[in-house]
């Protein structure tokens, strides 16, 4: 019960950052109808250059994440004023494949970039342990869940209460409808995709405190893709719950079945759940299902 | 459209692929240097042909599931290592010959995609292209952690034997792979003018309308995924018997990355769109890893090994370039070039 509690804890901790991935993807596809397969190099740029601007320059920490985050959405805007603009009114698969071929390219120049080292990264936050129900959970995991819940609410209200946010979720429901409205339906596209880079700057330097600075950071997006599936696709409470779910999925999964299979559960998890789950409910747990007619 | 002077005057005229008497000319030149090119060819160059050939078995596959049908695929490189394992585990260890091997490798793969793909009846779009990402992942982890596959080790594949001679060279696997790669090819071809094949592209355009109209969605998208993973399972079968070895790390998901990548190079919906694509990429990440040392001597910060991560930044920039520009592949390019030749001093 012991090791469950802490395997579940730790868990949850990791969730958390799979659900703030989950959150950009999620952010993007409900505005934009685009399935965004390069965020995890967005959050990997983030976290390069907040380690640019913390450790090589040696700035001030929340000058670090001021760096971080505005690179990260300069990165974002980028991408999409450069690759995805000229798409519009294209079948929405040229977008996913877009995305993906923005991927390949910041994949390379990162890999360029790291030529094939480790940047070990600095842990910024309280270290130590503290007990809960008696199993031992490091201080510095609870603040980063705790981070990420933060920014996840803000994101959550953002999206609800401001009117840029009505004009999103206007722009998710119709494009045309939106625009007949007098939304202008490109300056939304761009905020949505620099306001998602944002979220996935924030998940990549708390990601990056666990896995370092390695090519290994961009793989973390195909678990956020995870999380979204799993939660649905255009649900922002879907990418939380997915998000806990895989970290704890994962993590309990290790503990339990490595021992038996010889190691490496953990990477296929995910995948097993996301075939489950996609097998009972195509849509995700909470996303919406889809009347179609012809 | 056909060339100015040309009339169907029975069926079997209007449904020929090869139409002109020009056209026989050239499709037989074209089989006789490709089938005597190992006898004057570059050692280097017979290497890159079988290569493509095998990469072109595997894109058909891939072409007849999304180009066709509209089926997203993440999984074809998978498809290819089941093909690989399993015919290496046939002949290796249990004595099959090479000949039987590859047509059951072939339907093992089909088998495995079937199973694989029964998700597919129920999902689409990112969804499958995701489940099929599992489906690699879930794959490679189990032929790592199986004992019959030789897990971390990898299996010896004998090179093939007929007649007491082995194709155990380039040269001689060169007459295995490539008249195996023509014979997939016309298979494709014909396969996509069939009832099957407008099945195929009617479920791709709606699937909904294709269903109203009476055409089985689960039989049409299983069948799509055994075929689309048959030809992965033959490339895989060739791949092993060349190579005569077969590891997991020869199957990493970045193949499957250029897989469709060749696919929407070339163009999506047609057979001639994956000899351009496979060509092209196959071409452009040669030609990256000749200019990689090149390139290191010019400018040192880049590294030792640059050939991979540029490899992958000049792949992306192609397909940003082809989705911005040219979104219907070179096929189309290729098809606009005919027709204005056929109608050459006039515009239209």
């Amino acid at each position: 019960m012991q090791f469950f509690l802490e395997l579940s804890l730790n868990g949850l901790v990791i969730g958390a950052l799979y659900a703030l991935v989950a959150l950009a993807i999620v952010l993007v596809c409900k505005a934009t109808e685009v399935v965004s397969l390069a965020h995890g190099q967005l959050l990997a740029f983030g976290a390069l250059f907040f380690y640019v601007g913390y450790i090589l320059l040696g700035l001030p920490l929340w000058v670090g994440w001021l760096v971080g985050l505005a690179m990260g959405a300069v990165l974002g805007f980028a991408v999409e004023r450069i690759c995805l603009r000229p798409l519009i009114g294209q079948p929405l698969f040229s977008g996913f494949l877009m995305t993906f071929a923005v991927f390949m390219v910041l994949d390379g120049i990162f890999a360029l970039i790291l030529k094939g080292e480790a940047w070990g990264f600095p842990d910024f936050l309280p270290k130590g342990n503290i007990t809960i129900a008696g199993s031992s959970v490091p201080v510095g995991g609870l603040y980063s869940l705790g981070i990420c819940l933060v920014v996840f609410l803000l994101t959550v209200l953002f999206f609800r209460y401001t009117k840029v946010g009505l004009g999103m979720r206007a722009t998710a429901e119709s494009h045309q409808l939106a625009q007949s409205a007098g939304i202008n339906v490109r300056t939304i596209f761009s905020l949505v995709w620099i306001l998602s880079a944002v979220v996935a700057v924030v998940a990549g330097v708390m990601l990056a405190r666990y896995y370092d600075i390695r090519f290994m950071l961009t793989m973390v997006a195909f678990k956020g893709l995870v999380v979204a599936m799993v939660g649905g696709l255009d649900s922002l409470p879907g990418a939380l719950v997915g998000g806990l779910l895989l970290g704890w999925v994962e993590n309990v999964a290790s503990g339990y079945l490595d021992p038996i299979v010889g190691g490496g559960i953990q990477e296929v998890a995910g995948y097993i759940m996301l075939l489950l789950v996609l097998l009972v409910r195509p849509y995700g747990i909470f996303g919406l299902v889809r009347i179609e007619r012809v | 459209m056909l060339p100015c002077g040309t009339f169907n005057q029975d069926y079997g005229r209007d449904t020929a692929v090869i139409r002109t008497r020009l056209q026989w000319i050239i499709t037989i030149l074209a089989l006789v240097v490709l089938l005597t090119f190992p006898l004057y060819g570059d050692h280097y160059l017979i290497g890159l042909i079988n290569k493509m050939s095998i990469t072109i078995v595997a894109v058909l596959g891939l072409q007849l599931m999304m180009g066709y049908c509209g089926l997203i695929s993440f999984g074809q490189v998978a498809f290819v290592a089941i093909g690989a394992f399993t015919s290496a585990i046939l002949t290796a260890t249990y004595g099959w010959p090479f000949w039987l091997a590859l047509p059951v490798s072939g339907i093992v793969a089909g088998l495995v995609g079937i199973v694989g793909g029964t998700p597919a009846l129920r999902i689409k779009g990112f969804y499958l292209a995701l489940a099929t990402l599992a489906i690699h992942y879930i794959v490679t982890w189990l032929i790592l952690h199986l004992k019959i596959t030789g897990g971390v080790v990898g299996l010896h594949a004998p090179p093939p034997t007929a007649f007491g001679f082995a194709f155990d060279t380039d040269e001689t696997m060169y007459y295995i792979i490539v008249p195996v790669m023509l014979l997939m090819t016309y298979f494709a071809k014909n396969l996509a003018r069939s009832r099957i094949g407008r099945a195929f592209v009617a479920i791709r355009d709606n699937d909904l309308a294709a269903s109203v109209m009476g055409v089985s969605l689960f039989r049409y998208k299983l069948v799509a995924f055994f075929i689309g993973c048959f030809f992965a399972g033959i490339a895989g079968s060739l791949f092993a018997h060349w190579m005569m070895f077969v590891h997991v790390e020869q199957f990493p998901l970045a193949d499957a990355v250029f897989y469709i990548g060749m696919l929407i190079v070339g163009g999506l919906g047609t057979i001639v769109g994956v000899f351009f694509g496979t060509v092209f990429i196959s071409l452009l990440i040669e030609a990256v890893t000749f200019a990689s040392p090149t390139l290191t001597g010019w400018f040192p910060a880049l590294g030792i090994a640059p050939a991979a991560a540029l490899g992958a930044s000049a792949f992306g920039v192609i397909i940003v370039l082809f989705l911005i520009f040219e979104p219907r592949g070179l096929a189309h390019r290729w098809a606009i070039f005919k027709a204005s030749y056929r109608l050459f001093p006039f515009a239209y």
